[in-house]
């Protein structure tokens, strides 16, 4: 279709505002998908990812509408991550658009999240049509909410549109805003083919398949290809459009969103935010902003059953093929046998890749406490990365550590400023500015330590506001903090999968959590057994499991030899099982219970 | 407190308390009813079934007379419950008879009954003496009535002291008063009392238990529901210690992990258990073991009367134990008495090859102070006799 009846949008939402309803009820309205074919959230792609009621991977789909003015357009509506751990393919996702409808929920307002993508939306000098959902709901306040997205976005309270995308209320009406909203697309159609990937996914038939944008130029059915970040040369065996299943074509023209299969084999080999030109008229430049994928989470995650190592490295090579971000390699523990150290962009990503190795691949699994990656300069000047509490070198040796430290964004009522503020300076954040929304709710930014926030943050900042404080993170570098290395030791030995960083203010009660914890999950042995917490040589926290004094069967008669002795065999079967630290045998179970990161206090 | 010894005759043989380097053969004969069912029992004993105290007696007769085996004399006879003096005397001296003309009995051979004291006077003891029976253990449990009723008994305390009286009076000779500690309801005074009662009743042997909370008892619902507290080990332990003290101190030296003796006046027919004896074993759930070879009858009274009474057969499971499996149950049984585990005597029915493959986890348990090895013999080390279990399994 000509590019002026071209319109590529998104909905930046906040989850559970409602942006699968209304997806599924464009989709019905442009007769895209049938009445009879929709099956709620469309779009949403995984069985994880609709439990979660959250969406993962970004997707397009096209619809073809016939507006008010009786022309047809062809509308592209780009599916956009719903969380802060990927904000960058959020950003790829918007880099795709021309407009987004930034969707509300009216009786719960903007949140923290809406607002850092809102902002991205700006900086990208996109349309934005703002909508409040759940008008129905009977504890909506659209006026209140309507006042505050008008100051937040600069426009007329009248501009903000009312809807139900459940009863379908104001949605007609918003379709034709998004037409005559939403700018066409400006591409060149007669310069060198660049088209922007926005999403890539991995199908085991088809291998990779590219969510692409075709910026400048056109694309055609088995064009040879490259994409210029990585080198990649391939041939377009597929070109298409998702409608909402997948439908070939033979061209994809300037401004057309739809998808790209060229025999690829690893979603790493393109990677979202790449830029796919024509091998025989190459564009000079590449469209910007490609990044490459930071890990920023760091956990080692090992096989509950030592003989399971093999599959879990298949299982992580399968999810790599269609996850970028994801990073792995070997390690082994004294505690937890073999495994591997991952990198995640964040902690959900972290909890997704987990529970998806133990959901599709059976496997069960331990993992460390994760922590983030830190900058170490030691005395002599050399540099080094610390993924792994272990690998942090003594600190007599060290000149300085920096660690990642986070731009953090909370709107939370303003009752509960005080409240959010304590909680941020507990966890060492610099107050960097806030910001009345409206009378009643507030923006605070803070710069704190992304180790602070991976423990726990979330769950805290929620429970101390009710649940009304929403949260929005992103990297603004290292910074230099006075760190150091816990261990835990039983029995004088250092029990590897238990050491962490931590703020030295923090140590003690790392120490103390940590020793308590496990005094209550070690059994008892045949001697006392301390378990301290220690920095170097220095120890910090102390408890000590008494030796056992009674381990005797009171009675053995005839009756029982069989019984007790089969007891006594489960019992030894069980003592096999557990890891021996030193002369200490430990159950799996207390590593497993040890390494919990609980509702009571954060950190394992 | 004053302690007489009452009696100086030679001790029977076996009664020494300690391995038997022959341990003879067993019968056990099983009476599973109870007049009311405590709340940590997990044996296998039904309230309420008087009608079937007579045809129960019958099949154990009959069960015996049918028994094929050519084994024999019996050096031990126990006849363990339940309650069996919950049956007439009549009853009991039909099933003893059966035992002794079946099986015959070894000169000296020990005559067990277990006894509750709500079920027994002098006129029953006296008819069971008349009947053969010439040991006699008594539930006694505890000398602290709060405690007898937070286990469930239903008698008191003063009834189980009035029970060992009248055990006396009729002249029996080898008197065994069972107790029980540790419980959720008894302190450490509690302990004290039960502990000097019975030394003031001078039994001639002790067995005190620590309680131990079964699955699918009511105590262990009550525990799991919060109602009684859950015992504690190392209350037990000590409450253990106290027992050794004060039994010791009253000339009742302990032989096995729960069992104290005046000299002469061990549990043969228990030795024989812990020395991996051969027994034959009648009546309903009762196991037996020969040779290498272990079974057990039908659980319930009425499946097992109505089984003799067609001529079926009462066995309801059985197993075979392989060379070395007998090897290192004689070692888990044989370490739980003090005298432990003659070595010259394990090789000669185990071999030298069962010895062998445990050489090493004997040296390490050695090196760690767990078991001693002296005068040709394996023992647990005096001090670790309460965490025998961590040395039954590395020995299995």
């Amino acid at each position: 279709m000509d590019q002026a009846h071209q319109r590529a949008f998104a909905v930046i939402s906040h989850v559970d505002h409602g942006k699968s309803t209304l997806s599924d009820r464009l989709l019905a309205l442009t007769g895209t998908v049938s009445e009879r074919d929709m099956r709620a959230q469309y779009l949403d792609r995984m069985d994880l990812e609709r439990e979660r009621g959250i969406t993962i991977k970004a997707a397009a789909v096209r619809m073809e509408y016939k507006a008010a003015d009786g022309e047809l357009y062809e509308l592209n509506l780009i599916d956009t991550p719903g969380h802060v751990d990927f904000s960058y393919e959020v950003s790829r996702s918007l880099a795709a658009c021309d407009g987004v409808v930034l969707l509300v929920d009216a009786a719960q307002g903007i949140q923290a999240q809406t607002l850092t993508n809102l902002y991205l939306a700006v900086d990208a000098g996109l349309e934005i049509v703002p909508v409040l959902n759940k008008i129905d709901l009977p504890a909506a306040q659209p006026d209140a909410h309507a006042h505050e997205l008008a100051g937040t976005i600069g426009c007329d309270e009248a501009d903000v549109f009312r809807i139900s995308a459940k009863t379908g209320e104001g949605v007609p009406e918003l379709l034709e805003a998004i037409v005559a909203r939403v700018p066409a697309p400006r591409g060149d159609p007669d310069a060198p083919l660049r088209a922007l990937v926005f999403d890539s996914f991995y199908d085991a038939y088809r291998g990779v398949v590219a969510s692409i944008r075709v910026v400048d130029g056109r694309i055609e059915k088995r064009a040879p290809i490259a994409f210029m970040a990585t080198g990649v040369e391939a041939d377009a065996d597929e070109i298409g459009v998702m409608s909402p299943d997948a439908t070939p074509v033979d061209v994809l023209e300037t401004g057309e969103v739809g998808y790209l299969i060229a025999g690829i084999k690893e979603v790493s080999l393109a990677k979202v935010g790449d830029t796919v030109t024509s091998r025989t008229r190459p564009a000079a430049e590449p469209l910007h902003g490609y990044r490459e994928p930071k890990p920023m989470v760091f956990a080692g995650i090992y096989p509950i059953e030592g003989d399971d190592f093999p599959l879990l490295r298949d299982a992580l090579e399968k999810l790599k093929l269609n996850d970028a971000a994801l990073v792995f390699e070997p390690e082994s523990s004294g505690a937890l046998g073999f495994g591997f150290r991952c990198g995640f962009l964040g902690l959900l990503h972290m909890e997704i890749v987990r529970e998806r190795l133990e959901r599709e691949f059976d496997l069960a699994l331990i993992a460390t406490a994760p922590s983030v990656g830190y900058d170490v300069t030691l005395n002599d000047s050399t540099r080094r990365q610390v993924r792994n509490p272990t690998e942090m070198p003594d600190p007599a040796s060290i000149a300085e550590v920096a660690e990642p430290f986070m731009s953090v964004m909370i709107v939370t009522p303003s009752e509960y400023v005080g409240t959010v503020m304590q909680l941020c300076q507990e966890r060492r954040g610099q107050l960097k500015e806030m910001h009345y929304l409206s009378p009643e709710r507030v923006e605070i930014r803070y710069h704190m330590p992304l180790g602070e926030i991976i423990f726990d943050f979330f769950d805290q900042l929620k429970s101390k506001t009710k649940g009304y404080a929403s949260l929005d993170y992103e990297p603004v570098g290292l910074q230099p903090s006075d760190l150091v290395r816990v261990d835990v030791l039983l029995n004088g030995q250092p029990v590897d999968a238990f050491s962490t960083i931590v703020h030295k203010e923090k140590a003690y009660v790392y120490g103390k959590t940590m020793t308590e914890r496990l005094r209550k999950l070690i059994p008892r042995q045949m001697f006392d057994v301390p378990i301290q917490a220690a920095i170097g040589s220095r120890v910090i926290a102390r408890e000590t499991v008494k030796a056992k004094r009674k381990d005797v069967l009171a009675k053995c008669y005839g009756g029982d030899v069989t019984r007790k002795r089969k007891l006594l065999e489960r019992q030894k079967a069980g003592k096999r099982r557990m890891k021996q630290i030193g002369s200490v045998e430990v159950p799996q179970s207390a590593f497993i219970e040890a390494l919990r990161v609980d509702a009571d206090g954060g950190r394992p | 407190m004053t302690v007489t010894a009452r009696r100086t005759e030679p001790a029977a043989p076996g009664r020494a308390g300690g391995w038997l380097e022959e341990p003879g053969l067993g019968v056990y004969v099983h009476v599973p009813f109870c007049l009311h069912r405590c709340r940590y029992c997990d044996f296998n004993t039904y309230e309420g079934l008087g009608g079937l105290h007579a045809p129960y007696a019958d099949a154990v007769v009959r069960d015996i007379e049918r028994w094929p085996g050519a084994d024999g004399p019996a050096t031990s006879v126990f006849f363990g419950g339940g309650t069996p003096t919950l049956l007439e005397p009549r009853l009991l001296t039909r099933m003893l008879g059966a035992v002794r003309a079946r099986f015959g009995l070894a000169p000296g051979a020990e005559v067990t009954v277990e006894a509750n004291p709500e079920t027994v006077d002098e006129d029953a003891f006296a008819a069971l003496l008349d009947a053969g029976f010439n040991r006699f253990s008594l539930g006694v449990q505890s000398l602290c009535d709060h405690v007898l009723a937070g286990l469930g008994r239903t008698h008191s305390a003063t009834r189980a002291l009035d029970a060992l009286a009248a055990a006396r009076r009729a002249g029996v000779e080898d008197l065994n008063a069972d107790l029980i500690y540790g419980s959720p309801w008894e302190t450490g005074p509690d302990w004290q009392t039960t502990l000097l009662g019975i030394v003031d009743a001078e039994p001639d042997h002790v067995s005190a238990y620590a309680l131990t909370v079964e699955e699918g008892t009511p105590l262990a619902t009550l525990v799991r529901t919060g109602r009684a507290a859950e015992p504690d080990p190392d209350v037990q332990a000590d409450r253990h210690g106290v027992a050794d003290e004060v039994l010791d101190a009253a000339g009742l030296r302990r032989y096995e992990v729960s069992n104290w003796s005046r000299p002469g006046r061990a549990s043969r027919h228990n030795c024989l258990y812990w020395s991996a004896g051969d027994y034959v074993g009648f009546g309903a759930g009762a196991h037996s073991h020969l040779r290498g070879r272990r079974w057990w009858s039908v659980r319930l009274p009425r499946l097992y009367v109505d089984a003799v009474a067609q001529g079926r057969t009462v066995v309801a499971g059985d197993e075979r134990l392989g060379a070395d499996e007998r090897a290192g149950e004689a070692l888990v049984l044989g370490l739980r008495l003090r005298t432990g585990v003659d070595l010259g005597g394990f090789v000669r029915r185990f071999g030298h090859g069962a010895l062998a493959r445990r050489e090493a986890a004997l040296a390490d348990l050695e090196a760690r102070g767990l078991v001693e090895r002296r005068g040709g013999f394996v023992r647990v080390a005096e001090a670790a006799t309460l965490v025998a279990d961590e040395v039954a399994r590395a020995l299995l």
